[in-house]
């Protein structure tokens, strides 16, 4: 049997690797984060105010209708079957006015840093235009969220990554896709111009009371700020998504007092998720300077080890 | 190595009757797994849009993996810090690492919703780079092959002691020039499972806001790498007392307690760094708050302290101890796995989840699978390296009644180990 044989040098060489390897696990906290993706200039979005939502349900039928989903019972919870769904939400006080709920619509926010597309192993979910594959008809800019299901392996990683829990999974299909709004990306009219030529969402071309209304984010953004500034004492100072989880391109308005929590909306970091996941588990790859340092140490020590044991197997050899 | 540290088949017949118990669980396996294909994930399991991983991600793939570390940590000792005499646990580490990672890679066939796309992964222009998946996906594809590289000595050699001369040339040659190449793959070996058990941790980073704050932080990746050490040398140490038992396996005493306290180490380790992590980033606070996600928090942290106890003090002596302590160390590093990816995950109020007998059953069925490959190829290959001397009687006569046709096993081996020469 081999005596316990460990070199000096051979302890350096692991004690130079451990302290690579520790060094590297280490780097996440001091590196700087990715940089934050920002907005694209045309990024296009939603703009809902709960404030003005009277719960007609008439985007949910017009969302079936233009994806082409079955409509039975109004539906209670986004599902394979329903890519938007208008919710009431119980206030755990009285605002202004007495009432105790509130509306809500959920859609995708279709994120500035989406953490789905961050995860999805080959892009198959994307923003519009950066699909891997030629999938058709896509133009880079309009930051839209969109589904290629010719690349998608059916993990559901982006089911556990979204953190306002939108994709959706056709559990009972043995071909399964993920399901989630689009913006409607299909209903786009390019002779329009301007945001029409993006997308259409059936949503919001539907909405008697402009509590859903599409275009450039820019503009939403400015929309939003001037219904708060023309009746201040309405709404809830904070526009959702302007900043949460690294902004995203379907803004929320919740009434005062009304907070967005209350609404169903999580309480975001500043930063994506995204951003966090990313930054962790790159930096200490150093582009794959590290495997590859990693692998010419540990092949080293291996063959160094390796060879100085040789002997000892002769010596066995000689002995028998 | 000498000789007498050389492995050897344990021979006996291979399809006994705890073999068809174990073929039978993991038929039920695969007649669900059947269904699956044909009907949809949903039609056998209870996973859901909110717990869209279920049991299947968490265990048969994170802490079988886990389990897997063995052939990782066993190596690292081994091989880098060059201690020899770790060698004869080096095979069926291997051969654990090699099963439990291949399972593993079939359950997440299994769970994949669309595995015909798959093929795309051949193609690495497609791969989505900031994926953590995309990095476990491929690094576990190309460990599951090098760890069958590194069990394909234990098949040559077996060549080479054939009684057949083509047979035993091809083995003594191709053996040879293998042992070459072993070092360039070894090392691929300490890098791969370097990478992807981290990762393995980091999947779960992105899902901050869904992830209670004492589980999601972002040392869970370098968390996961020392969990993965301590499981698997846990998991080695569980594995060659089991050996002893039915086998008479090889046991050196001293190997085990150096592999232990290594382990204690490491437990200390993961503790230290999990409650300094805690404490630094203000969550101090949330531990006085009685709820299940406290109780859980409690509960992994004794299972990471009470082997700890054991192994660091004298009772690692104490073989029953030591093997108790490696259980538990398997237990902790399996419970934080399951708690990150699934217990402290909140999907929100609309769902619940709770396992369904399908899911429970595929997962048994692959564990099941698992053992019964072990079994089978350490009777038919040299693997595992049995003790000379006889069993003592009283050890043979607890294995006779507790394992039905240990008998027929314990002869052969016994007859089997003296007499197979060694070549060269």
């Amino acid at each position: 049997m081999t005596t316990v044989r460990v070199s000096r040098r051979g302890f350096l060489g692991v004690a130079a690797a451990g302290a690579a390897a520790g060094a590297a696990a280490a780097l996440p906290r001091r590196a700087a984060a990715r940089e934050e993706v920002q907005p694209e200039p045309k990024a296009v979005g939603l703009l809902y105010d709960s404030t003005r939502c009277v719960g007609c349900g008439g985007c949910v039928a017009a969302c079936k209708e233009a994806n082409g989903l079955p409509y039975q019972d109004e539906p209670r919870e986004l599902d394979c079957n329903t890519k938007n769904v208008v919710k009431t939400r119980h206030l755990s006080h009285p605002v202004a006015g007495g009432a105790t709920s509130a509306f809500v619509k959920r859609q995708c926010m279709h994120c500035v840093d989406p953490s789905c597309v961050s995860v999805c192993v080959l892009g198959a979910l994307h923003k519009e235009g950066r699909d891997k594959r030629d999938s058709g008809g896509e133009q880079r800019g309009s930051g839209i969220v969109l589904y290629d299901k010719e690349l998608c392996l059916g993990c559901r990683y982006c089911q556990i990554a979204c953190a306002y829990s939108i994709p959706k999974f056709e559990w009972a299909k043995a071909i399964p896709r993920i399901v989630k709004c689009e913006l409607c990306h299909g209903r786009a009219d390019p002779a329009k111009g301007g945001a029409l030529a993006s997308a259409n969402p059936a949503c919001a071309e539907v909405c008697p009371a402009e509590a859903v209304i599409y275009g450039y984010r820019a503009d939403l953004l400015a929309e939003a700020k001037r219904r708060m500034a023309r009746e201040p004492g309405r709404y809830n100072p904070k526009i959702f998504g302007e900043h949460d989880g690294g902004g995203t391109q379907a803004l929320y308005l919740a009434g005062a007092g009304v907070s967005f929590k209350e609404l169903g909306l999580p309480d975001m970091p500043e930063n994506s998720p995204a951003s966090l996941s990313e930054s962790v588990s790159e930096t200490p790859y150093l582009h794959g300077l590290t495997p590859l340092a990693l692998y010419a140490a540990a092949a080293l020590v291996v063959r160094r080890n390796h060879r100085a044991e040789a002997p000892d197997h002769a010596k066995d050899e000689e002995h028998r | 190595m000498s000789p007498h540290l050389r492995p050897k088949p344990i021979g006996g017949a291979i399809l006994d009757r705890p073999m068809i118990a174990l073929l039978a669980l993991f038929g039920i396996a695969e007649g669900v797994i059947t269904w699956r294909f044909l009907a949809g994930i949903g039609a056998v399991s209870n996973m859901n849009d909110g717990y869209a991983w279920g049991i299947w991600e968490p265990v048969n793939v994170v802490v079988f993996t886990g389990i897997g570390a063995g052939a990782y940590s066993v190596g690292l000792l081994c091989y880098l810090l060059n201690r020899g005499r770790y060698h004869p646990l080096v095979r069926p580490a291997v051969l654990l690492g090699a099963i439990a990672y291949s399972l593993g890679g079939a359950s997440i066939v299994v769970a994949l919703g669309r595995p015909w796309n798959m093929y795309w992964l051949a193609i690495p222009g497609m791969w989505n780079l900031t994926s953590v998946l995309l990095e476990v996906a491929i690094c576990v594809m190309a460990y599951v092959c090098v760890l069958w590289i590194e069990m394909l000595p234990a098949v040559l050699d077996g060549a080479a002691e054939s009684s057949s001369p083509r047979r035993s040339a091809f083995g003594r040659i191709w053996g040879g020039r293998l042992a070459k190449a072993m070092p360039y793959i070894i090392a691929l070996a300490m890098l791969l499972p370097t990478m992807h058990q981290s990762s393995l941790g980091g999947l779960m980073l992105v899902a901050g806001p869904k992830l209670h704050p004492l589980w999601h932080t972002r040392l869970l990746p370098l968390l996961a790498l020392i969990s993965c050490l301590s499981m698997g040398l846990g998991a080695v140490v569980v594995l060659t007392a089991v050996m002893r038992q039915g086998w008479n396996a090889r046991h050196d005493r001293e190997i085990l307690v150096d592999m232990s306290r290594v382990n204690g180490l490491m437990l200390l380790l993961y503790a230290g760094i999990r409650l300094a992590d805690i404490a630094a980033n203000g969550k101090l606070r949330l531990l006085a708050v009685s709820d299940l996600f406290l109780m859980f928090f409690v509960l992994e942290m004794a299972l990471c302290l009470i082997p700890a106890f054991i192994f660091l003090t004298r009772r690692v002596e104490s073989s029953r101890l030591r093997v108790l302590g490696a259980l538990l160390s398997v237990v902790a590093g399996a419970l934080w796995r399951v708690d990150t990816f699934l217990t402290s995950y909140n999907a929100g109020e609309a769902y619940h989840y709770w396992p369904s007998w399908g899911e429970i059953s595929v997962t048994v069925g692959m564990a099941a699978l698992g053992v019964a490959i072990f079994i089978a190829i350490s009777k038919a290959l040299p693997v595992v390296v049995v003790q000379e001397t006889p069993v003592p009687a009283s050890v043979a006569a607890f294995v006779m009644s507790a394992l039905p046709g240990a008998q027929g096993r314990l002869q052969a081996g016994g007859r089997r180990g003296p007499t197979t020469p060694g070549t060269r």
